[in-house]
């Protein structure tokens, strides 16, 4: 913790305190974010601070007693600091990037605030060249549509097409849209399957309403960074690419990539052989070595189906 | 000895924002807590780390003379309308988005950076509250270890260099954007002359500034949404005739049109356009015998290619 820190925390807390007279020492610290030992030293320091000229009257007046009583902050005499800093570029920023990111999730009925908090928060910033955000969440209608069903707990039927190129059509409670590096995805329960399923968003096509109550659900499971490598039945996988096929290391999830000049090797844990299926027909010669070998005994195949169908094979 | 440090800043912070006039340091020593003890030279030394570290947390510390006969006699003030948060009111709605953004930043120091802004908004009043949009869970990430730096640079416009693809470039930040989970640059390429695009997860190492914060200015012409919209994909002239098999290849069906012609059975022709005829051989490939292509030839041809390579054991 360093005093800049403290002393840009100071210069929010005081008019804080004033507007919530009586705040609990817990619910503060959780609002500015560090622990009730930092608030407590951070109440010390406003202690001793005040008026030029140092005299008893000048100084901010804390009443200690309810504090170490019952944990409640009355923070007084500092009426010149009624209203907090405006933000720091950093802030500013920062909270617009998450802000355009909720939006992107938000079609425009779940998330009418969005929209014009975005507009109030630009203006103030004073920022000239603003980020964006952009994921890829599909088509707003879908999002809206999936966001309504949530809302009236009914059940939705869609097209999905998953990550190995399968048609199918689920039959789920949706519950919570999300977003994971770049991609939004519905997470709902499938009474069919009796568990939680993940859908990516820009493969859903086409939500129908069912009108049937989706009936009570408990909460989905976390959702967290490195989902997909805790899967218990994800396969290692190690691909040798051509440096020209290099490129889709940024568009799948590796585990690691060691570059040469003449290869670049990449280690991935592949949880649906479809995916790899698709993914090996789709770089052709670009991959030039795989392991273990079966790993590309699906996608061979389906090459060789493929051909026959055009007649060359 | 940070929360002394902390108490002499809070204390010259507010010493400078209750004057009207600006004081000369002979005053802010004699009235501050903290500077009293201090020998000459330390006193310089500390108030003017103070008030640069004022400056850095963005507390616009102004300097000026308010003596008109000794007009060299320089002194320090803050004025309230510059310092304060200007008046800013939220809907319930608009609350409950800005609630939501607390959770979005995955990186440790942006996230602190929101929930500062927030802790902000709620002493002016505001209540941002997450508990009305539940059901939503926006996340964004920043696992590029080039990201801090540059972020840093942009946000304080300071130019900055940095290895890109193992070439030295030197840059001056405008603007940042997070695309499908990857982040990117848009700035002036101070050796090429002209705005350039940088991804962030093929910049080789942190990058290093080389210039102070505010040492250039973005120019009023630049043209951001053009710059951001040459990320997207091409615009797809090419058309395709395509077999595709019933209730398959939904992915190609969106942006398809039923055509007549003769197909096997079980397939139907569609129509389907594509912008690289590299990226969509790799795109009609991953289908395996669910699509095949029925025109142009020379699509055709390629396509045949890499099935063969494929089914030959293109990795032997």
């Amino acid at each position: 913790m360093t005093s800049a820190d403290q002393v840009s925390r100071l210069l929010a807390l005081v008019p804080y305190l004033q507007l919530h007279p009586d705040a609990d020492l817990e619910t503060t610290a959780g609002t500015f974010g560090v622990s009730t030992k930092q608030l407590l030293a951070d109440l010390d320091v406003l202690w001793y601070c005040g008026l030029p000229g140092g005299l008893p009257g000048d100084l901010i007046e804390i009443d200690m007693d309810a504090l170490n009583a019952n944990g409640r902050i009355r923070l007084s005499n500092a009426d010149y600091l009624s209203r907090p800093m405006r933000f720091t570029p950093d802030e500013a920023l920062s909270l617009l990037v998450a802000l355009r990111a909720v939006r992107e999730l938000a079609g425009s009925r779940a998330g009418d605030g969005v929209e014009s908090a975005l507009a109030k928060l630009e203006a103030a910033s004073g920022a000239t060249a603003l980020p964006r955000v952009a994921v890829a969440g599909g088509p707003e209608s879908v999002r809206e549509e999936l966001a309504a069903a949530i809302e009236a707990a009914e059940l939705v039927e869609f097209d999905y097409t998953d990550s190995g190129l399968e048609p199918s059509v689920p039959q789920v409670a949706p519950v919570r849209l999300l977003v994971r590096d770049g991609y939004g995805y519905l997470q709902a329960w499938s009474p069919e399957r009796g568990g939680w399923r993940t859908y990516r968003l820009d493969r859903i096509n086409a939500v129908r309403a069912t009108g049937i109550a989706a009936g009570e659900l408990g909460e989905p499971p976390e959702f967290g960074p490195g989902w997909l490598e805790s899967s218990a039945q994800a396969m290692p996988v190690q691909l040798g690419l051509a440096p020209e096929a290099a490129w889709i290391t940024e568009y799948i999830p590796v585990v690691d990539v060691r570059r040469s000049a003449e290869l670049v090797e990449v280690d991935l844990l592949v949880a649906d052989p479809a995916w790899l299926r698709a993914l090996i027909l789709r770089l052709g010669s670009g991959l030039r070595d795989i392991v273990p070998q079966e790993a590309a005994a699906s996608a061979r195949k389906a090459a060789a189906d493929a051909l026959a169908a055009y007649g060359a094979g | 000895m940070t929360q002394h440090k902390s108490e002499r800043i809070m204390n010259l912070a507010i010493c400078l924002l209750m004057s009207r006039r600006y004081v000369d340091k002979a005053r802010i020593r004699e009235v501050v807590e903290g500077y009293h003890d201090l020998s000459d030279a330390a006193f310089e030394r500390t108030f003017e780390r103070d008030k640069d570290e004022l400056r850095g947390l963005g507390v616009p510390v102004e300097t000026g003379s308010s003596d008109v006969f000794f007009p060299d006699e320089v002194g320090y003030r803050v004025r309230r309308e510059d310092f304060e948060l200007a008046a800013i009111e939220f809907t319930p709605a608009e609350a409950a988005a800005l609630g939501l953004a607390a959770t979005v930043w995955e990186s440790a120091t942006q996230a602190d950076q929101t929930i500062s802004a927030l802790a902000k908004l709620r002493a002016a009043g505001v209540d941002p509250d997450p508990s009305r949009l539940t059901s939503l869970a926006p996340t964004i990430g920043a696992r590029e270890p080039a990201f801090a730096s540059i972020w840093a640079a942009y946000v304080e416009h300071a130019p900055i260099s940095f290895s890109y693809k193992g070439e030295n470039r030197r840059v001056e930040p405008w603007a940042m954007t997070s695309r499908r989970g990857a982040w990117y640059l848009l700035g002036r390429d101070r050796d090429k002359g002209e705005a350039r695009m940088f991804k962030l997860s093929r910049v080789d190492a942190p990058g290093n500034r080389i210039g102070k914060p505010g040492s250039y200015q973005i120019p009023d012409s630049v043209d951001l949404d053009a710059a951001w919209a040459r990320l997207e994909p091409a615009s797809s002239d090419e058309l395709a005739s395509l077999a595709v098999r019933v209730g398959r290849a939904n992915d190609l069906r969106r942006r398809a049109r039923p055509v007549g012609g003769e197909v096997p059975a079980g397939y139907e022709a569609l129509q389907v356009s594509y912008a690289r005829e590299g990226d969509f051989v790799g795109e009609v490939c991953a289908h395996g015998a669910d699509v095949i292509v029925l025109a142009p030839a020379e699509l055709r041809r390629a396509v045949i290619a890499q099935l063969t390579a494929v089914a030959g054991g293109g990795a032997q």
